[in-house]
């Protein structure tokens, strides 16, 4: 057991330590200039004194809150409009040219716009967020849906069941994997637009301690706001991954 | 004694296709009856339209002489493909019949459980299907189907899918559990031997439009058992179908390869 467990991260754990070190080395003795390129001890160090001073923990604090916001209210009308999309063909003729519009555009190019809108406060933020996860969340709902096994469906038909007994019994809980991989990947998209909507203006967050750092050439202190990105992003995947095993176990194994 | 399923001029039209022409079957309380028969001649069909979920084109269906309205708690379907929810136990998924009639109690989680282990699946009520042979999947939506205490056990090429040895084990298994209960049985199956093996009746139908041919007595002692198939009696009742159906077969054969 112990043996599979550190066959499987043996690699991984030395080729990201080798890329560290490699990193290190190559921004230390090669380019040794912090203008263009930091080490990472320079950005841990860099992490740890704005998480001292409080500044960290400000940025981090707006962007999360634009993009919870963002996000539950993306996710609540996703799910609204993919329920809809399956249950009615009017509905989803009505909605498919648009989904399929938006899910195609690079809305984040309208963050300007937005701003112009709602001002560089969060709200901007918060709808170039609902406008890029809405989408995956949406059509993976209603792909969900509409696949429901033909056989399930019969199985449940031949005791009787009604159309309401159906939905919930077989539709739902066969639309939940699905329903969690559009959430799932809401969560790349819904940071990118976070972070890409303070760039274009902001008074704090995540975004704009990069592009604040950028000016300044500051790259210990840039870096540092991509690393936090990272790392919740991956935190933020792996607590879905937890999850779908919890909730929809039968996809696995 | 009022017969327990009366079907009389039942036809089936898919579109321009004539899928079933003009059935008559009167089947007892309690007797046990195989349909065979080539691929395409309707036997599916013929058996879900007794459920409920097909309607007819024209005829009646009768039960205890009511006429069949949609599918009811009075016949229970066992599936060719186990159909069951993979997000449930065995429990669970044995259970949905009574939870859809809005009946979950105690006494029918008691009834299941019983079932469950009338079915040889004493223990695992607590399994996910993903967990089981398929054997063992089929004995779950065998009790499933039981579970409502139905008046008639509908069932569609329910071992199909299973190697041969289980599926000799399941038709002595389906015998067992059918001696204790005397449930009308209606049993789709394209094995001949099977047919013979379970059956108090085998009715063969024919293809192209699928239609009744023959209706055969299988007069073979109960309780039956395996060796049962190497005797002479059940070989000639074998025998005797394939004949029947040899020349249909062979031409459905040459169509599903055109």
């Amino acid at each position: 057991m112990w043996n599979t467990v550190r066959d499987k991260y043996t690699a991984g754990t030395l080729s990201v330590v080798g890329g560290l070190l490699l990193w290190e080395l190559v921004s230390r003795v090669l380019i040794a200039n912090q203008l263009f390129l930091a080490a990472p001890s320079q950005i841990v160090y860099a992490i740890y004194t704005l998480a001292k001073s409080g500044e960290l923990e400000k940025h981090i604090a707006i962007s999360a809150v634009e993009f919870a916001i963002g996000y539950v209210i993306a996710a609540v009308i996703g799910i609204a409009f993919g329920f809809g999309m399956a249950s009615s063909v009017r509905c989803k003729q009505a909605l498919q040219p648009w989904i399929s519009g938006f899910y195609a555009t690079p809305t984040i190019a309208l963050a300007p716009l937005f701003i112009l809108w709602l001002g560089i406060g969060i709200w901007s933020k918060v709808l170039v967020v609902i406008f890029l996860v809405l989408f995956p969340v949406t059509i993976n709902t209603e792909a969900g849906l509409r696949t429901t096994s033909e056989r399930l469906i019969e199985m449940l038909k031949s005791f009787g069941a009604s159309r309401s007994q159906i939905f919930f019994k077989v539709s739902l809980p066969s639309a939940l994997p699905f329903i969690l991989a559009g959430l799932k990947l809401g969560i790349g998209r819904g940071l990118i637009g976070v972070v890409v909507a303070e760039l274009f203006g902001s008074r704090a967050g995540l975004g704009r301690l990069i592009s604040q750092s950028a000016d300044a050439f500051n790259m210990p202190e840039l870096f540092a706001g991509v690393i936090v990105l990272a790392v919740a992003g991956i935190a933020m995947t792996a607590g879905f991954g937890w999850l779908e095993k919890r909730l929809v176990p039968w996809t696995k194994d | 004694m009022p017969r327990k399923v009366e079907i009389s001029g039942l036809s089936k039209w898919f579109g321009e296709l004539e899928a079933l022409r003009q059935i008559d079957v009167a089947v007892e309380p309690g007797e046990f009856i195989s349909v065979v028969g080539p691929s395409g001649c309707g036997k599916t069909t013929f058996l879900r339209m007794v459920a409920g979920l097909e309607p007819a084109t024209s005829g009646t269906i009768l039960i205890d002489g009511q006429p069949l309205r949609g599918p009811g708690n009075n016949r229970g379907f066992v599936f060719q493909n186990d159909s069951l929810l993979p997000w449930r136990t065995v429990l669970a998924n044995a259970l949905i019949g009574p939870e859809v009639a809005g009946k979950v109690g105690d006494r029918e989680r008691q009834r299941t459980l019983d079932l469950l282990k009338l079915v040889g699946l004493g223990g695992f009520e607590n399994y996910y299907p993903r967990q089981l042979s398929g054997g063992m999947r089929q004995r779950v939506n065998l009790a499933r189907a039981l579970a409502i205490d139905p008046d008639v056990l509908l069932m569609d090429e329910p071992f199909a899918s299973l190697d041969a040895q289980t599926r000799e084990i399941m038709q002595t298994e389906l015998l067992r559990i059918w001696e204790q209960g005397r449930k009308t049985v209606l049993f789709v199956t394209h094995q001949i031997d099977e047919a013979v093996f379970l059956s108090d009746r085998v009715l063969v139908f024919a293809r192209r439009p699928g239609r009744l041919q023959e209706n055969i007595e299988i007069k073979l002692p109960r309780p039956r058992a395996l060796a049962l198939k190497r005797t002479p009696e059940f070989i000639a009742y074998v025998d005797r179908i394939w004949t029947m159906i040899e020349h249909d077969v062979r031409a459905a054969v040459i169509d599903e390869h055109v």
